[in-house]
């Protein structure tokens, strides 16, 4: 890598930080400049400024904070269900080409369907529960992370895999020091995405099903015809979608900083 | 790897845990002490009030029930977790139980839910248009676009009835379909030439400047019985002792939230977010412990006209107490 390419990625993070505070800046600006300049109604679009007295007015009950943490104990254990079982199964049927032959055609076809497709299938199997959002949640999540490993397993350097056979390495070694070492950026790249999905899925199951969770809250607020409140509930649906995916990026760089793909775009 | 392996196992089990804090899987179990623990499937509006009030009374721990309330939108599942067994109790409007009857779900009320006030000008749901709207009598709606929240239910068959009554043809009514809380601006919009909306969409519509031209419950018949709850048949024969006991309860809920207006108001803010100004000046519904039932013959009847319930006939000897 060349020096200018070097300087580059090193200067960007606080301008690209500063543009996206910028952006930022300027809707909150718009938002609570349309209503007030009558262009909308201030009754179905509010002014910012009474979106945020309406997140103020939330954050100071208890309720609001039960239904953040019912909607992240959803996507926690949804995720986590959806990355063991992702990878479990990857590693499988990356691994064994029979496998991966026979399950092709399924995988192809199961993948595309979209997981509220599945509503009507959980409310049937667990009402209202919690169960019913984890169905959604763990159906979206999964099949990302697996693909991610099936193509990270696909990308075993076959040098390495053959020189690995020669040391009469057991099929357990073989995985844990060949395959696992180049599909763990995979993996990772998996679980980013799940995470952003599964955060979509669990606001999606809580608002059409009624499970409990920010979703539901947002579905009284729009019955109760209290539209800031409404509005400051996205908000925070939009909040916890942009930390979560700050802590899944933190992370990746952290564990994979060994990594050529991370060592790459840090400074030396 | 392992370290954030350990990371989120640990993630998910304090979730978990944090989980059983805030619901119960506890199917109409019966704990120490004889308590049943009973989960009623309801809509979070105005008319469920009565059994938050009665819950917050006590008027169900002194009949040995603990409540749990579970609230979908809409409550298109309320009737299939009745009758799969995940709620004890439900609530639902008339016309839709006379629906479930015709189809042999096998349901049956325990206690009446809701009623209209039953005066023209003052009920809790009607017909609106917006601000200037040249429709001014419920006879102008004739052939008119009319958003309603669900399709051949007691929305459209009770805002038909008050086209016939005022001498107007219902058939050429162009009817849509649309959530409660998007009816406002749709009216105002002028995406549909009036709606059919309750409280507290209604007090919306009439603050914005709309008016009400046709009180279709009032129209449909005197003291309309709007909703009930129910139980499975299944319940009701396996544990007719807590049926009684919550239909006991629910009726002692019913009176007390019909004599106390002031704390009806007071409670909306427990399980809804309606605004507390709107919350004081909305028009509260009536809870009769009595169901009316000529005014569910009247919505049977109505429904049958708009051909609702296919070939069969509801058995109300079947669904009413």
């Amino acid at each position: 890598m060349t020096a200018l390419g070097a300087a580059a990625p090193r200067r960007m993070p606080g301008g690209r930080a500063l543009l996206g505070l910028s952006g930022l800046t300027g809707l909150l600006v718009l938002v609570e400049l349309l209503p007030r300049a009558g262009i909308v109604s201030d009754r179905y679009l509010p002014p910012t400024s009474r979106i945020l007295a309406a997140l103020a007015d939330e954050a100071a009950t208890g309720a609001f904070w039960v239904a953040v943490g019912d909607t992240l104990t959803a996507w926690a254990i949804g995720l986590a269900i959806a990355v063991v079982a992702g990878v479990a199964v990857g590693v499988l049927i990356g691994a064994v080409p029979v496998l991966r032959a026979v399950t092709a055609s399924t995988v192809e076809f199961l993948r595309p369907i979209p997981s509220v497709a599945l509503i009507p299938l959980a409310v049937l199997l667990y009402g209202s529960d919690l169960g019913s959002t984890l169905l959604l949640v763990v159906y979206a999540a999964f099949w990302q992370v697996l693909v991610q490993v099936l193509y990270g397993v696909a990308d075993v350097d076959p040098v390495a895999d053959e020189t690995a056979r020669s040391f009469r390495f057991s099929a357990l070694a073989r995985i844990r020091h060949v395959l696992w070492p180049t599909a763990l950026p995979y993996v990772f790249t998996g679980i980013r995405l799940a995470a952003s999905v599964a955060l979509v899925l669990a606001v999606t199951a809580e608002l059409v099903i009624g499970a409990p969770g920010l979703g539901s809250v947002i579905a009284v607020a729009q019955t109760s015809n209290a539209i800031p409140t409404m509005y400051a509930l996205i908000v925070v649906t939009g909040l916890l979608g942009v930390t979560i995916n700050l802590a899944a990026r933190y992370a990746e760089r952290h564990v994979l900083a060994w990594h050529q793909s991370v060592r790459g775009e840090a400074p030396t | 790897m392992r370290r954030f392996i350990t990371g989120m196992t640990v993630l998910a089990l304090v979730g978990a845990g944090a989980g059983c804090g805030s619901s119960s899987d506890d199917d109409a179990a019966t704990t120490g002490g004889g308590v049943d623990q009973v989960k009623v499937g309801i809509i979070p509006i105005v008319d469920v009030a009565p059994i938050y009030l009665g819950q917050q009374q006590g008027f169900f721990k002194s009949r040995k029930i603990e409540l749990t309330m579970e609230s979908g939108q809409g409550g298109a599942a309320i009737v299939p977790g009745v009758v799969s067994g995940q709620f004890q109790f439900g609530f639902s409007n008339m016309t839709s139980l006379l629906i479930a009857e015709t189809k042999n779900v096998p349901i049956k009320v325990v206690a009446n839910g809701v009623a209209s006030t039953g005066q023209t000008g003052k009920d809790f749901g009607g017909v609106v248009v917006k601000k200037g709207s040249p429709i001014t009598k419920p006879a102008e709606l004739a052939g008119k676009k009319i958003a309603v929240n669900t399709l051949k239910n007691i929305g459209d068959t009770t805002v038909r009835e008050s086209v016939r009554k005022a001498g107007g043809d219902p058939a050429g009514i162009n009817f849509v379909e649309m959530p409660f809380p998007n009816m406002p601006a749709a009216v105002e919009a002028g995406q549909v030439d009036a709606a059919w909306v309750v409280e507290p969409s209604l007090s919306a519509v009439t603050a914005a400047g709309g008016r009400v031209v046709a009180w279709n419950y009032v129209d449909a018949a005197p003291n309309l019985t709007v909703a009930a709850y129910f139980a499975s048949t299944k319940l009701i024969g396996e544990k007719p002792d807590l049926v009684k006991r919550f239909t006991e309860a629910m009726n002692e809920s019913l009176a007390y939230a019909d004599a106390h207006p002031d704390q009806v108001r007071g409670i909306l803010s427990s399980y809804t977010k309606i605004d507390p100004k709107v919350g004081e000046a909305l028009t509260l519904p009536k809870w009769p412990t009595e169901i009316n039932r000529p005014s569910v013959e009247t919505l049977s009847k109505l429904g049958a006209q708009d051909g609702i319930f296919g070939t069969s006939t509801p058995d109300l000897d079947k669904l009413l107490p």
